[in-house]
């Protein structure tokens, strides 16, 4: 007999992001499902939603309607870092984890949250350094005007800089926006080895499109190559043709054109974490993540999180999108999470010893 | 121009002088989790912990000669864990120079914001003092030249002359004007103590 747990789910049905929050929310509702019809596991899970809109301060409180109202003490959720900063301290009150699978910017490691998906030295850093040898040293970066873009163009200064390499300029636009002629004039003028954008939604999509457009009048097709740690398979059909040629870096990426991509995947494999952890551990549901994690590492588990940092360690893929399709390009193992990046000459990796694939 | 230096984090030594406390928790593991190398200690710090690059301390209970340096005067770093918000222990904990502050009870929130900015203050203050100390000398040596050229004129020439002179005398002795002058005045006020003292040899 399995015994039932209830779990939170708190992604947004409409708004801004809604597109990321619903494969989010796919791969949730497949893990569950899959734990449910695991006979050899000794927990079922039931899933109570709540669904904020898109809305930042819907975050806060409909978290805390869950932990305190509904009993739930594991919430699945949140895919923009402001609003996970937005349950944190609901979290922190009433004694709740999140288990967040989207990539993020890092300086972060809450006791209350399970950091799933991945941080930049599993994303950005291995992609300058996988791109610096192979395109050359001068780069452009360009990105949404929020903390994902400034935050990536800081962490991607230091370590272009710290290879030798050149920022040859640096740009933002809000999100949403469009207007991009003169960020284009400017990589048009300066002709960057290569470019790093972490614009999102349809900035990104227009990027894409009119940088393929400059390749096309030109005659190029390899020049102004894109890399990215923020585009997944979900954004593959909205970015059209103009995305293709593009690098993109993260733990996983689909096989097939039709498929969800890591944040999918990994907000299954985050449901399938917990199952692990609470199965043949009756009652421990109610334990503080961080106990909880203790727990499960003394029994000998496996454990995809690091019990100090609580993020998950994941292996570095590089792909390019080809034909509308991801090819995978380079895969290093599994890499800790280091959120702080103070492991830097650690996490640097054996350039020569890289296995290519292509 | 502030700036933020994130790296080095890695493998940096930080002391926390406080009471062994279950409150100190979150701040220990948090600095584990950035990467630090961390020591408690109580009551004293001891002598290795000038060479840390942080030092948190008690702003409550811990007073100035738990630490092996003048109040305001660390080699590193310095980070106020603040409980009681009562004006004397605030003054307190500024007085021992702190560059950033935690409140109690520590959560895993502010911890890195406080390694950078400390870090930032420290190297602020620090690029600050060393800016004023050059003024200082050069504004003394303004003096020095006005007492130098003074001399010159004294001997009946004019101010240009007197200033060229200097000049000259500088370079045929390869130092900075600032410290010819310095010699001269030296020299001049030892010739009115005895008349047959070395005379300055002009060029």
């Amino acid at each position: 007999m399995k015994r039932n747990i209830e779990i939170g789910l708190l992604h947004s049905l409409s708004g801004d992001y809604v597109a990321l929050a619903m494969v989010a929310r796919a791969g949730i509702l497949r893990g569950v499902a899959e734990v449910n019809a695991d006979p050899t596991l000794d927990v079922g899970f039931s899933v109570v939603e709540r669904d904020p809109e898109g809305r930042l301060d819907r975050y806060a409180p409909l978290c805390r309607d869950m932990l305190q109202n509904a009993g739930v003490r594991h919430i699945f959720g949140c895919i923009t870092s402001s609003s996970r900063k937005e349950v944190i301290p609901e979290l922190e009150r009433f004694h709740g984890a999140l288990w967040y699978s989207t990539p993020y910017e890092g300086f972060e490691a809450n006791e209350h949250v399970a950091y799933m998906h991945s941080c930049p030295n599993q994303h950005l850093l291995p992609l300058v350094e996988f791109a610096m040898p192979r395109f050359g040293t001068g780069v452009c970066l360009v990105g949404s005007n929020y903390i994902w873009g400034w935050e990536i163009a800081q962490i991607a200064r230091e370590k272009i800089s710290a290879m030798g390499g050149q920022v040859l300029s640096d740009r933002y636009l809000p999100i949403g926006d469009t207007g991009l002629a003169q960020i284009l004039t400017e990589i048009q003028s300066l002709q960057p080895d290569f470019i790093i954008n972490s614009l999102i939604g349809e900035s990104s999509y227009s990027f894409l499109a009119q940088l393929a457009k400059m390749r096309a009048e030109a005659g190029n097709a390899e020049m102004l190559p894109v890399l990215s740690c923020n585009f997944t398979e979900g954004e593959i059909s909205a970015a059209g043709a103009g995305a293709d040629g593009m690098y993109a870096a993260g733990p996983f990426f689909e096989a097939s054109a039709d498929g969800h991509g890591s944040i999918a995947e990994m907000s299954r494999l985050a449901v399938h974490e917990l199952a692990g952890y609470l199965n043949a551990n009756p009652g421990a549901e109610m334990l503080p993540l961080t106990d909880l994690i203790a727990l499960v590492a003394k029994q000998g588990r496996a454990l995809r999180l690091d019990s100090e940092n609580q993020h998950a360690s994941q292996p570095v893929v590089i792909a390019q999108l080809r034909a509308g399709k991801f090819e995978e390009i380079l895969r290093l193992p599994a890499l800790a999470a280091d959120p702080y990046w103070t492991r830097r000459d650690r996490s640097s990796l054996p350039l020569p010893n890289l296995r290519v694939v292509s | 121009m502030t700036r933020i230096r994130t790296d080095n984090l890695g493998e940096a030594k930080a002391f926390v002088l406080h009471r062994p406390h279950p409150s100190m928790q979150p701040l220990l593991r948090q600095l584990h989790v950035i990467g630090l190398d961390v020591h408690e200690a109580w009551p004293e710090l001891p002598a290795e912990a000038v060479m840390a690059d942080f030092v948190f301390y008690d702003a409550d209970m811990a007073h100035e000669e738990q630490f092996p340096w003048k109040p305001g005067a660390s080699p590193m770093p310095l980070i106020a864990l603040i409980g009681s918000e009562a004006p004397g222990r605030l003054r307190w904990a500024m007085t021992m120079g702190a560059h950033a502050q935690l409140l109690k009870p520590v959560s895993d929130k502010g911890v890195y914001a406080a390694l950078l900015v400390a870090r930032s203050n420290f190297d602020r203050t620090n690029e600050a003092a060393a800016h004023i100390t050059d003024l200082e000398a050069r504004l003394s040596a303004r003096q020095t030249i006005v007492q130098a050229v003074m001399i010159f004129v004294l001997r009946g020439k004019s101010q240009a002359e007197a200033y060229e002179l200097l000049r000259q005398t500088a370079m045929a002795w390869r130092v900075s004007i600032e410290e010819a002058a310095q010699r001269l005045v030296a020299n001049h006020s030892s010739e009115k103590v005895s008349d047959d003292s070395k005379r300055v040899d002009l060029p």
